[in-house]
């Protein structure tokens, strides 16, 4: 006698009812599979797009920003001197005896016109102190050509965003003058030419030798900003400790700066989650549909596999067993187009997007995904087999054969 | 004697409480083929589900070999049917997705005392028996009534059961086809020693039995 449900009688009998509808099944196999895929390309796409904004971001863009606070009365048409931020000393006091502080840099931010040989394009020159620089942004890493900060040791060597060096027709090597708010005219040369991938970086960013601009702006001592990155960037408690004993200064959090692509992110989520989970419900829904309208149609059958020694549980092995097996082959299905179409995207090549400046899109093919599609697949359709199992194992037999 | 039912009174509750058997008490032994016929409403099926241990809601007792039925477990009175009794019904309920062989193989599958190769081959026996051994790979939808019901005789024998219980099997033959049927139920238990008890409204069949039992309104006719 046979104990256990799981025997290859009743697979065998599932395979039978299986086969026997082959079109019903493969369409719930088919559907399995969409719901799979899409779920893995959208999970692949949308991680991928997250994550590479969050690296650009967060790597590009300081967690906390301190600025100097702009006073309106005081604001003139044509300011030639830029804001000083104040207490830049008793800040740093504060910032380095904040446990969360990773690390911090001062800036010196003034606007300036850039003039190559062909473009003249107003913008602002990022003053830099290359060696707290250094700690807050991995620009080795984002390097397309030239040096990176250690250029900027020769005082007239600039580093420009790629966007930025495209928009001014320069390439590193070239020649560009800068004329800064008190007419100040420097020759600079591009040392560098950088990418952080997206456009509100690359258009704009460019880094220059603190030191020189202070000497320029004839502001020996004057810093414009201090950035600083956290260890626990969720943790902005520092923000308001800023605030609290500096009210001449403006703080900015990341999620202030970042606000477009903080919620981007948020809206990515919240798709890949909602589409693929009604793929499956409906993918679910037909298997649903599929097995009880089965179990209506094979009660006779039913009743006499019961009749000859077939007990309730042999029943609901044999229907689960059939919606496991299309549920176990359209998730494999699914994660195999899931892969296919995600290496698709992952390999084509982009001509140039608004957003992000990428040659094809980032794909994130994290193995988890493709496991968790799988689990989602199966999941479903054990859900959706179980009822119409459970039905059919409820199915009396004596009712049933002397009903006919 | 393999079953012996005492006092078994049923009754059905729906529309309302009626009782359709009255006080029956029956013994079935060792190669005996017993009918039972009476007319349409007399009970004969319900006696037949009692019998075959279906149905266990009734009152009164059952008793096979020592053990009472009401005290079996539902699992233990599944394992006791397939190991124990055979059905054979007025439609043949032969599954459509599966062939000839494989209709009879699937009570053995599922009591798996033996190996496949042993039940295909005491299916094959069966199916040469029953005259019907090169239709044994045709599926079981594209047979004749009568070939039908022959298949589902042999499946019903495929684990040895001491007891068939066949409810009208010749009711949707024609006479070539009930006698055939017929001959083979009487040489099971004639020659194999089995136990038959079944349901007809065929005189030429009762008449012919070891035993004929009359049903008047849920009564066995002494
Ligand atoms: N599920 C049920 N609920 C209520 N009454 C039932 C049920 N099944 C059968 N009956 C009643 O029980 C009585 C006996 O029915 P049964 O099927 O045993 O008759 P039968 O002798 O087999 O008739 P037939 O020759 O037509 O097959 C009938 O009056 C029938 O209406
Ligand atoms: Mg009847």
């Amino acid at each position: 006698m046979s104990n256990t449900v799981f025997n290859r009688t009743n697979i065998f009998i599932a395979l039978q009812y299986l086969l026997s509808r082959k079109k019903q099944s493969i369409l719930a196999t088919l559907g399995v599979m969409l719901g799979v895929t899409t779920f893995i390309v959208m999970i692949n796409f949308m991680t991928g797009v997250n994550d590479f904004l969050d690296d650009a971001v967060f790597n590009g863009s300081p967690d906390i920003t301190v600025g100097a606070k702009k006073d309106a009365q005081k604001h003139k048409k044509f300011e030639t001197r830029i804001s000083s931020l104040p207490d830049v000393t008793e800040i740093d006091q504060l910032l380095t005896e904040d446990e969360n502080v990773q690390s911090f840099a001062h800036q010196v931010q003034s606007p300036a016109i850039l003039i190559s040989n062909t473009m003249q394009l107003p913008g602002g020159i990022n003053g830099v102190f290359p060696e707290e620089e250094k700690h807050m942004v991995e620009l080795e890493r984002r390097l397309l050509d030239g040096k990176g900060f250690e250029s900027l040791k020769d005082e007239n060597s600039i580093l420009l965003g790629v966007s930025l060096a495209k928009k001014l027709q320069v390439s590193v090597g070239d020649e560009l003058k800068m004329i800064l708010p008190n007419g100040k005219r420097t020759q600079l040369k591009v040392g560098g030419v950088f990418s952080f991938g997206i456009t509100t970086i690359d258009n704009v960013r460019t880094y220059f030798s603190a030191n020189t601009l202070q000497k320029l702006l004839g502001q020996e001592q004057t810093t414009t900003h201090i950035h600083i990155k956290l260890k626990d960037r969720n943790n902005i408690a520092l923000k308001s400790k800023i605030t609290s004993r500096h009210d001449d200064v403006v703080v900015e959090d990341w999620q202030d700066s970042n606000k477009t692509i903080v919620i981007g992110n948020k809206v990515r989520d919240i798709l890949t989650w909602s589409v693929s989970f009604a793929l499956l419900l409906v993918a679910g829904f037909g298997i649903y549909n599929i097995l009880n309208i089965t179990v209506i149609q094979k009660r006779k059958d039913i009743a006499v596999l019961k009749t000859m020694g077939y007990a309730s549980g042999d029943i609901v092995f044999i229907f689960l067993v059939q919606s496991i097996i299309i549920g176990v082959l359209g998730a494999i299905l699914g994660i195999a187009l899931g892969y296919a179409i995600s290496y698709g995207i992952s390999v084509t090549p982009l001509d140039t997007s608004d957003f992000i400046i990428v040659d094809t899109y980032p794909i994130n093919f994290t193995p988890v995904y493709y496991l968790m599609g799988f689990v989602f697949g199966v999941l479903t359709t054990i859900l959706a087999g179980y009822f119409p199992s459970k039905k059919a194992s409820k199915v009396d037999p004596v009712t049933i054969i002397r009903g006919a | 004697m393999i079953l012996e039912a005492t006092h078994i009174n049923k009754y059905f509750k729906d529309p309302e409480r009626h009782q359709v058997l009255h006080d029956v008490s029956l013994q079935l032994h060792d190669g005996e083929l017993i009918s039972v016929y009476g007319e349409s409403g007399s009970g004969k099926s319900t006696l037949l589900y009692i019998l075959s241990t279906l149905d266990t809601d009734f009152d009164g007792s059952l008793q096979t070999q020592g053990r009472d039925i009401k005290s079996l477990s539902s699992i233990e009175l599944t394992n006791f049917r397939n190991e124990h009794i055979g059905f054979v019904y007025q439609f043949h309920y032969l599954l459509p997705e599966f062939n000839v062989l494989q209709n009879i193989m699937l009570p053995a599958m599922k009591l798996r005392d033996r190996t496949k190769e042993e039940i295909k081959a005491d299916a094959m026996t069966l199916l040469e028996e029953i005259g019907m051994k090169d239709l044994a790979f045709r599926p079981s939808y594209k047979l004749s009534g009568g070939q039908q019901q022959r298949v589902a005789i042999a499946r019903a024998l495929i684990n040895n059961p001491n007891l068939i219980v066949a409810d009208e099997p010749t009711g949707n033959l024609d006479q070539k086809n009930t006698e055939m049927v017929f001959e083979l139920l009487k040489d099971i238990t004639e020659n194999k020693g089995k136990t038959v008890v079944m349901a007809t409204h065929n005189p030429k069949i009762y008449k012919n039995s070891h035993r004929a039992i009359e049903m008047i309104d849920g009564f066995v006719r002494l």
